[in-house]
C-alpha cells in the first residue's frame, strides 16, 4: 500500500540507456553534483584549472546538437559480490578484505554488464558503515520508517491512524483530479452585479457561505461534480459523505430501513419479488450490505432447514458451487480425515440460491453505452473541444481514491466530469540501517518539519572522490582531429585524463589502483595508469594550511608528507607541486608551455592540500575499424561511451574503537600499531566514465580516418 | 577561481542611498515612433517599448507595465479595456523565423490590425502574441512566456497556463483552459465576471504604482 509514496529515489533497476537524457545523451544521474574540486571548494590550494582548457564555451553549444561530455565516476556498492548472504564478520579485518580484492582481481569487472547497472551508484548516492567499513548503497540497506506525514500540510499521522484511516491525508488536503496540482479551499462567491463591474468597489464580495475546492492551475472547481462544503475545514470527512451531484451519501441506518421497505418479509424464503425494479442502481456500499444481509439469511435458513436433504433434487443441488455442502467438502479435503468419518452423521444443509433482486444485491451490468456516446457526442458539440478530452486518461483514473458511495462496476463512467478530488498521500521519512550489524546510517529528525539528520553517514565523507579531466597540454598534446566533435576522444591516439583524488578523512590516505589492461567488451580501448600507487594527504584544516603558508620553514617539519613523486620532494611546500616540471614560485599558468613535459611514468602529477592527481593514458578503441574487421553487427548503446573499470584500494591509519584497544587483541589484528593506530583498508571497484568514443550526434557522424 | 570573473554587482556600489536601479540595460527606444491613440485613464511605464509604423491603440484604464513591448510593423495594435500587459511581454511579436505577418483583411475590406486584445485581458510577464490578425477575446489570460501564434484567434475568458503555445491561425473556443503541455479543458467555474471585477481591482493598485508617462509616447 504503500509503494508510492517514497520519496523519489535513485532507481537503481533503470539501465543505463534508460536514464540517459535523449537530448544531450548524458546520464541524468547527479545534476551539477559532481564539479571539479577546483570549482566546489573555495580553497586556493586546489588544482589549477588555468592550464587546462576550458571545455566548452556555450557558443560552441549553440550550433553543436548536444551539450558536452561531462565525466563520471561510478562507484560499485560491494554489496553486489557473489554471495551478498554470506556471513561476514562485523568489522572486516586487513586479511579479509585482501582476500575480497584478490577475488576481484580473478574477474574484472565489466561496467557494461547487464548486472552492474544494478550495482553502479554515483559517490553521492552512497552510505558508509562505519562499524563495517564498507560502503553501503540504496539497495542494500534496510530501511524503517521514522514516520508518517501528509507533503500537503506537513502534519504527521500517527502510525495507529494509518492502519485505520488509510495512507491519506484526512484533513483538507487534496490534488486535482484533472492536473494532480493542490487544491485551495475557496468560498463560493456569488457574481457582482454586471451593471456595477465597471466601478471597481473595494468591498469584499459577498459569499454565500459555503466553500469548494479549486485548483488555481487548470481551473477546475469541485462544483463541476456538484459538490460544495459546508465548511472550509475537515473537507475529507465533508467530501466522504457526498456523492457527485450533492447527494448524501447513505448511512447505514438509512440503508437498513430503505432495505426494509422495499424487501418486505426477509428475502431469503420466498423465491425473490420479481415484481422488482431490475434497473434499480445501487451504489458499492449499499450492493454489498443487501448481498451480505441476503447470504447470511440464507445461511441461517439453510441450518435451519437442512434436514430435509434426503431427496435426489438436494442431492443435485448440492454438487453445485453454490451449496453450503460443496464448500464444506472442499473444506474437508484441507482440514484433514476427522471430518470423513462422520460424513454419515453429517446433516446436510439446503441448496442456497442466488441474489435475484435489487433488495437481495443484484445488481445487472447496463451495457447500454448510449448514454456515454451522446455524453461524447454532447460536448464536441457544446465546448468545441475534442470529445477525447472529457474522457479520464489512465493516469487520472488509476489516481482515483475508492469511493464506496460511487456506482458499481458498469455505472463507473469515464468522464472528467466524474473524477472526485485525490486526497494527498502520506510520504513517509526513513532511517536506514546497515543490513550487516544493523547499526544506523541514516536516521532523519523525526520532526517533519526538519530537514536535518541525526545521523547521517554518507560515503563522501570517507572515500576520496574522483575528478577526471582531460589532459590537454598545448604542443604536446596532439591537435584534435578535424571534424570531431568537441567532447569525444579521438580513437587510437593516446588520451591523456587527470584524475583527481580528494581526501575527505583526517587521515593521510594511501591509494591503489588497477585498471584491466584493455577495457571489456567489443571495443577494447588501452589503459595505463601512470601512477598506480600515491599518497593523499590529511584533510586537515584549511586555516592550518593558510598558516604554514606564511612558515614555511615550520611547515616542512610538521607536514607529515611522504610524496611518492621524488622530484617534488625538496620543494616539500604544501602547496601545489607538479611532478617533473615544477619552478618554486611559479603557480602554474600558461607561461608552463614552453617548458612542460608532461606526464612522466610513475609520478604523482599534481599534489595539494588534501588531494592528489595522476594521469591515466588510454588508447581508444575506433569502433569503426573494428566494426568493419570483425563484422560484430552495429554498435549497441553505450559502446561508444569510453567507460574504464578501476580498482581502488585504499589503506589509512585511523584511531582504533575504544573498546578494541585490548592488549590481547592489538596482537591479534596484525595491523595495530602503538595502541591507538588502527591500519584501515578500503577496495571497491569503480567505473569512469572518460568520454564519448565518437560523435553520438544524428548526423550520422562517423569518426575515425579509415 | 570563482572569484576571478568580474562581474559588475549593482548592490556592491549600494553603499549610498541609491535608488535601486534595473540590472537590464536601459531601454533604447528604436525603430519608428508610432502613432497612438492612448485613453485619458490608461497606464503607460515610460519605460514601455511602442514602436512601428501602425497606430497603437489603449483604451480605458489598461495598464502597460515598463519594458512591455507593443509592436505595430505588422498593424495596428488594439488593448481594450482594463488589460494588464506585463513586463515583457510582447503584443505585435515576429514569428519564430522573424517575420511580421499582416492582418488578412476582414469582410468589409478592412485591416484586422497585427494584434487585438479584447476587454480585461491580461498577458503576463514574457508572454509574446505575435502579429498577423491575432485576437485575444474578454477576459482571457495569457500566461508566463506562452506565444500566441499569428493568425489565432483566442476566445473569451480563457487561461493559458505559462508557457503554453497557441499555433498560428488556431481558434480557441470561449472558457477554454490550454495547461499541461498544450491538454485542453473547459472552464465551468463560472466565475469570469468575479475575475473580471478582481481585474479592475488589481488595476487600480497597478495604476497607484506604475508611473506613467504617455506624453512621451504621443
Amino acid at each position: 500500500m504503500f509503494g508510492n509514496n517514497r520519496l523519489p529515489a535513485f532507481h537503481p533497476g533503470l539501465t543505463q540507456s534508460r536514464i540517459r537524457d535523449t537530448t544531450t545523451g548524458n546520464r541524468l544521474w547527479f545534476p551539477g553534483v559532481r564539479s571539479p574540486p577546483s570549482e566546489s571548494s573555495p580553497s586556493d590550494s586546489d588544482p589549477p584549472n588555468d592550464q587546462l582548457p576550458l571545455p566548452i564555451t556555450p557558443e560552441d553549444l549553440y550550433d553543436t546538437p548536444m551539450a558536452p561530455f561531462n565525466p563520471y565516476t561510478y562507484i560499485r556498492c560491494p554489496c553486489s559480490e557473489l554471495n551478498p548472504y554470506a556471513k561476514r564478520t562485523p568489522d572486516v579485518t586487513a586479511q579479509g578484505l585482501s582476500r575480497a580484492a584478490q577475488d576481484d582481481d580473478d574477474h574484472t569487472f565489466d561496467p557494461r554488464a547487464a548486472r552492474s547497472n544494478y550495482s553502479l551508484y554515483p559517490l553521492e548516492y552512497l552510505s558508509f558503515c562505519e562499524d563495517c567499513h564498507q560502503i553501503r548503497c540504496p539497495r542494500c540497506v534496510a530501511e524503517e520508517i521514522v514516520c508518517y506525514y501528509c507533503p500537503n500540510c506537513l502534519f504527521e499521522v500517527p502510525s495507529s491512524n494509518i492502519r485505520s484511516e488509510g495512507n491519506r491525508c484526512t484533513r483538507s488536503c487534496f490534488q486535482c483530479p484533472i492536473c494532480i496540482g493542490p487544491l485551495a479551499v475557496n468560498h463560493v462567491e456569488t457574481p457582482p452585479d454586471p451593471n456595477q463591474l465597471l466601478s471597481p468597489d473595494h468591498a469584499a464580495s459577498s459569499h454565500s457561505g459555503s466553500y469548494l475546492l479549486s485548483c488555481s492551475y487548470c481551473n477546475w472547481s469541485s462544483t463541476e461534480i456538484g459538490i460544495k462544503f459546508d465548511k472550509p475545514n475537515s473537507i475529507h470527512m465533508q467530501l466522504a459523505k457526498l456523492r457527485n451531484g450533492g447527494e448524501t451519501r447513505l448511512t447505514a441506518k438509512e440503508r437498513k430501513e430503505r432495505r426494509k421497505e422495499q424487501g418486505g418479509g426477509g428475502g431469503g424464503s420466498n423465491n425473490g419479488q420479481g415484481e422488482e425494479d431490475l434497473d434499480t442502481l445501487l451504489d458499492m456500499e449499499t450492493q454489498f450490505a443487501n448481498l451480505k444481509s441476503f447470504y447470511q439469511n440464507q445461511l441461517s435458513d439453510a441450518n435451519g432447514t437442512g434436514k430435509a436433504g434426503g431427496d435426489a433434487s438436494a442431492a443435485l443441488g448440492n454438487l453445485g458451487f453454490d451449496a453450503p455442502a460443496s464448500l464444506s467438502r472442499i473444506m474437508s479435503l484441507y482440514t484433514g480425515s476427522s471430518s470423513l468419518h462422520d460424513k454419515k452423521s453429517k446433516s446436510r444443509p439446503g441448496t442456497m440460491r442466488e441474489a435475484l433482486a435489487p433488495s437481495e444485491g443484484l445488481q445487472l451490468a447496463s451495457l447500454d453505452e448510449t448514454s456515454a456516446i451522446t455524453a461524447l457526442q454532447d460536448f464536441e458539440s457544446t465546448t468545441g473541444l475534442d470529445a477525447y478530452s472529457s474522457t479520464a486518461s489512465t493516469t487520472q483514473l488509476q489516481s482515483q481514491t475508492p469511493y464506496l458511495g460511487a456506482s458499481p462496476l458498469h455505472g463507473l463512467t469515464r468522464f472528467t466530469s466524474s473524477l472526485r478530488p485525490i486526497p494527498y498521500l502520506l510520504r513517509t521519512k526513513r532511517s536506514k540501517r546497515c543490513p550487516q550489524c544493523r547499526h544506523i546510517i541514516s536516521k532523519p529528525e523525526s520532526k517533519v518539519t526538519t530537514t536535518r539528520f541525526r545521523i547521517r553517514l554518507i560515503a563522501g565523507n570517507y572515500i576520496p572522490t574522483i575528478t577526471i579531466k582531460q589532459l590537454i597540454i598545448p604542443g604536446l598534446t596532439p591537435p584534435p582531429m578535424p571534424n570531431l566533435p568537441p567532447d569525444t576522444i579521438a580513437p587510437l591516439q593516446p588520451a591523456q585524463f587527470v584524475l583527481t583524488f580528494k581526501n575527505p578523512i583526517f587521515e593521510s590516505v594511501r591509494v591503489t589502483l588497477a585498471t584491466p589492461a584493455t577495457t571489456p567488451g567489443r571495443f577494447p580501448s588501452k589503459v595505463t595508469i601512470l601512477c598506480p600507487q600515491f599518497e593523499i594527504d590529511s584533510n586537515t584544516d584549511v586555516w592550518e594550511e593558510a598558516l604554514k603558508d606564511n612558515n614555511t620553514s615550520s611547515a616542512s617539519t610538521s607536514t607529515s608528507q611522504q610524496n611518492l613523486s621524488s622530484s617534488t620532494g625538496p620543494e616539500g611546500g604544501p602547496g601545489r607541486k607538479r611532478a617533473g616540471t615544477l619552478r618554486p614560485g611559479t603557480a602554474g599558468g600558461a607561461s608552463l608551455a614552453g617548458e612542460e613535459l608532461g606526464p612522466e611514468v610513475g609520478k604523482v602529477w599534481e599534489k595539494g592540500r588534501n588531494w592528489t592527481s595522476i594521469v591515466i593514458e588510454v588508447i581508444p578503441a575506433s569502433l569503426v575499424q573494428t566494426a568493419k574487421r570483425d563484422g560484430k553487427g552495429p554498435i549497441k548503446e553505450d559502446e561508444d561511451v569510453l567507460e574504464i573499470p578501476m580498482f581502488v584500494r585504499i589503506e589509512w591509519e585511523a584511531e582504533a574503537p575504544e573498546d578494541e584497544i585490548m592488549p590481547g587483541l592489538s596482537g591479534a589484528k596484525g595491523g595495530n600499531k602503538d595502541g591507538g593506530k588502527e591500519k584501515r583498508e578500503l577496495a571497491y571497484w569503480c567505473v569512469l566514465g572518460l568520454g564519448g568514443l565518437r560523435g553520438r550526434c544524428k548526423r550520422g557522424f562517423v569518426c575515425g580516418r579509415s | 577561481m570563482s572569484s576571478a570573473t568580474p562581474s559588475p554587482d549593482p548592490r556592491s556600489s549600494a553603499h549610498g542611498h541609491h535608488k535601486r536601479h534595473s540590472i537590464l540595460p536601459a531601454v533604447s527606444q528604436s525603430g519608428p515612433k508610432p502613432p497612438v491613440q492612448f485613453s485619458s485613464s490608461c497606464t503607460v511605464a515610460d519605460s514601455a517599448l511602442l514602436t512601428g509604423p501602425h497606430t497603437i491603440i489603449v483604451s480605458t484604464e489598461s495598464v502597460i507595465h515598463p519594458r512591455a513591448r507593443l509592436e505595430s510593423l505588422g498593424g495596428r495594435v488594439t488593448v481594450g479595456r482594463r488589460c494588464i500587459v506585463h513586463e515583457r511581454a510582447c503584443l505585435g511579436a515576429a514569428d519564430l523565423q522573424g517575420r511580421y505577418h499582416k492582418g488578412s483583411p476582414d469582410k468589409d475590406g478592412r485591416s484586422m490590425g497585427a494584434v487585438t486584445l479584447g476587454d480585461y485581458v491580461t498577458v503576463e510577464v514574457g508572454a509574446q502574441v505575435e502579429s498577423g490578425g491575432t485576437v485575444i477575446g474578454e477576459g482571457t489570460t495569457v500566461g508566463i512566456g506562452t506565444r500566441v501564434g499569428a493568425g489565432a484567434v483566442v476566445g473569451k475568458h480563457c487561461t493559458l497556463t505559462a508557457n503554453s503555445i497557441v499555433a498560428a491561425g488556431e481558434v480557441i473556443p470561449d472558457y477554454t483552459v490550454i495547461y499541461s503541455n498544450g491538454l485542453r479543458r473547459v472552464d465551468k467555474r463560472g466565475v469570469s465576471d468575479l475575475k473580471n471585477k478582481a481585474q479592475a481591482r488589481q488595476i487600480d493598485v497597478l495604476r497607484r504604482m506604475i508611473p506613467s508617462n504617455p506624453a512621451k509616447f504621443q
